[in-house]
């Protein structure tokens, strides 16, 4: 179990501002409709719900650390879990959880039983190639990334060289419940650690 | 017992009708709904006759047939549903005691929550992103919802 | 806001309902943030990345989308209530409930020259001071830093307003109100939201 701090997912999620899901549920909707109307290719909205969850992910990163406590992780193992147990539930209100771990821990699932996102989604037939979700693939990318490189600027006083790593991860999907599976399973893949320069620079 | 199901559009456009019976009389169940089309109109447009329920969504009983009964609601966004159902029930009830008589809704007030339950369905249904407003809707859940509704009524008043 | 077209303006009272519910809906909730988040990126996405030089087409798609969240939405939230009667009802439930059930607060002032403009004023409107400008800012490397951040900012600002209007235009021509909606930020962080009803 990863050190996740004092605070659960849930306790966390309790004392955030909380909205009706509705908005934010319809509001994706809204938004994923309008991109196929624009873009037209399936494949093409995919790649941009991913870079726009990779954004959102890369941003959410400081709200995360501050609310849920999280100083260090040591491993992408550790990032992994606390991306999915602490990080979906204090944003979505859903618990997350890892398996599947491959034999040297580059390599895991993160499954969902439920998700706001797909509250009253159906698929039409037009769109089987749509990755509906795929925001969520790009959130979790952007998330690790971030999560494994500002952990050092939260705790400066653990030696910089635990944390001169940039998680770069490959993130695929395994189920989806709107194309007939029982849950949402994305793969998270890594690809390599990115050695980060220091962050103070000579320069600054 | 309801045999059929309508949702029509703010322009009188059918956006879902569903009959559940044996029988092949869909042409006829069509033709009710239809016609109640008119009365619902006539009931909103004109405020006197429907006296203190004027807003209210549950239209009550819309006009009776020879077979059947037909009953409407009138949401805010001027959607309509239509209820159809037979006769069957009150004259089963006259027989029983007054308590199953209720039990077995065979008043009109007693149809409201099933309206309500078909609105909550309608509205999950349009809000599907992929749903496009004033088109049938095509959606197998919403389908599925409403037979369950159905089937429930059926079990409630079948005694 | 053009203040000429609205002579003589009439202030109404949004007045709350003794008995009115304080609906404890247990319905599923989500943080504050993803709401933000999405939305700052949807802009970003329609502003920066599809339509970097033509921001009256990304003000459109914009609109749109929130059109299509109003017109469900009010189909939501009328859900339980009797109809309306006239077109003031309509724009006081906008006001009240609807407004409530997204922002937690109703609009603070509503306005109407009685002859279809009606003007919903939010003292603080809630996804101006929460929303992040900064993806768009960030971008803004130009010659000219002082001026063109500025100008920016404002195309920035309005360009997220165009998704509220585009709720409260979806929501009432869903109640059989066909309307234009524009947002005016003269007293920030007031926000008026002027709707002008279609004849």
């Amino acid at each position: 179990m990863a050190p996740v701090g004092p605070r659960s997912g849930d306790a966390i999620f309790a004392n955030m501002e909380r909205v009706n899901a509705e908005l934010f549920t319809l509001t994706y909707g809204a938004t994923v409709r309008q991109l196929l109307t624009d873009l037209e290719e399936v494949d093409e909205v995919n790649k941009q719900l991913d870079q726009m969850g990779y954004n959102i992910g890369i941003r959410l990163v400081d709200e995360f650390l501050a609310k849920s406590n999280v100083s260090r992780c040591v491993d992408f193992k550790e990032t992994a879990e606390v991306i999915a147990k602490v990080g979906f539930k204090m944003f979505l209100g859903v618990t997350a959880s890892v398996t599947n771990w491959d034999a040297d821990g580059t390599c895991c699932s993160i499954v969902l039983e439920d998700n706001p996102l797909v509250d009253f989604v159906e698929l039409p037939d037009t769109c089987q190639g749509l990755y509906y979700c795929n925001i969520l693939s790009g959130v979790i990318r952007g998330a690790l990334e971030m999560v494994s490189n500002t952990s050092s600027f939260a705790q400066p006083s653990i030696p910089s060289f635990l944390w001169d790593v940039s998680l770069k991860t490959e993130v695929t999907w395994i189920r989806d419940v709107l194309r007939g599976d029982d849950a949402y399973e994305l793969q998270v893949k890594l690809v390599k650690q990115v050695p980060e320069e220091y962050p103070y620079k000579d320069d600054e | 017992m309801i045999v059929c199901v309508a949702v029509v559009g703010h322009q009188n456009n059918p956006l879902y009708i569903q009959s559940f019976t044996e029988a092949d009389d869909a042409l006829k169940l069509h033709h009710i709904v239809h016609c109640s089309l008119d009365v619902v109109d006539e009931r909103v447009n004109n405020p006197k006759k429907s006296g203190p329920t004027l807003n209210e969504t549950f239209l009550g009983l819309l006009y009776p047939t020879e077979n059947y009964k037909v009953y409407g609601y009138l949401t805010n966004t001027k959607v309509k549903f239509i209820i159809v159902a037979t006769d069957l029930d009150v004259r089963d009830a006259d027989v029983r005691n007054v308590d199953i008589a209720l039990l077995r809704c065979n008043n009109a007030s007693c149809l409201s929550p099933f309206f309500r339950r078909f609105h909550a369905a309608y509205v999950d249904a349009v809000s599907n992103p992929f749903h496009v407003p004033g088109k049938k809707i095509t959606s197998t859940t919403f389908a599925e919802r409403v037979s369950t509704i159905v089937k429930s009524f059926g079990l409630s008043s079948a005694g | 806001m053009n203040r000429k077209e609205i002579t003589k303006p009439f202030q109404v009272e949004i007045e709350s309902k003794q008995k009115q519910k304080i609906e404890v809906k247990m319905g599923r909730e989500v943080s504050e943030s993803c709401v933000d988040s999405l939305l700052t990126e949807m802009v970003s996405t329609y502003c920066n990345r599809f339509y970097a030089n033509k921001p009256e087409l990304a003000a459109r798609r914009i609109e749109a989308i929130g059109y299509q969240v109003g017109h469900q939405l009010s189909e939501r939230y009328t859900m339980e209530r009797p109809r309306f009667s006239d077109h003031l009802e309509a724009i006081k439930f906008i006001c009240k409930d609807f407004w409530s059930e997204l922002f937690k607060k109703q609009i603070d002032n509503l306005k109407t020259n009685h002859r279809g403009t009606f003007v919903l004023q939010d003292n603080g409107f809630r996804w101006l001071s929460r929303i992040s400008l900064d993806p768009s800012l960030e971008n803004a490397e130009s010659q000219d830093p002082s001026a063109s951040t500025e100008s920016k900012a404002a195309q920035a600002t309005s360009m997220h307003l165009y998704f509220p209007c585009g709720i409260i235009r979806g929501a009432l021509s869903n109640l059989g109100i066909p309307c234009a909606v524009s947002a005016d930020i003269s007293n920030l962080p007031a926000c008026s939201f002027v709707v002008r009803i279609k004849a």
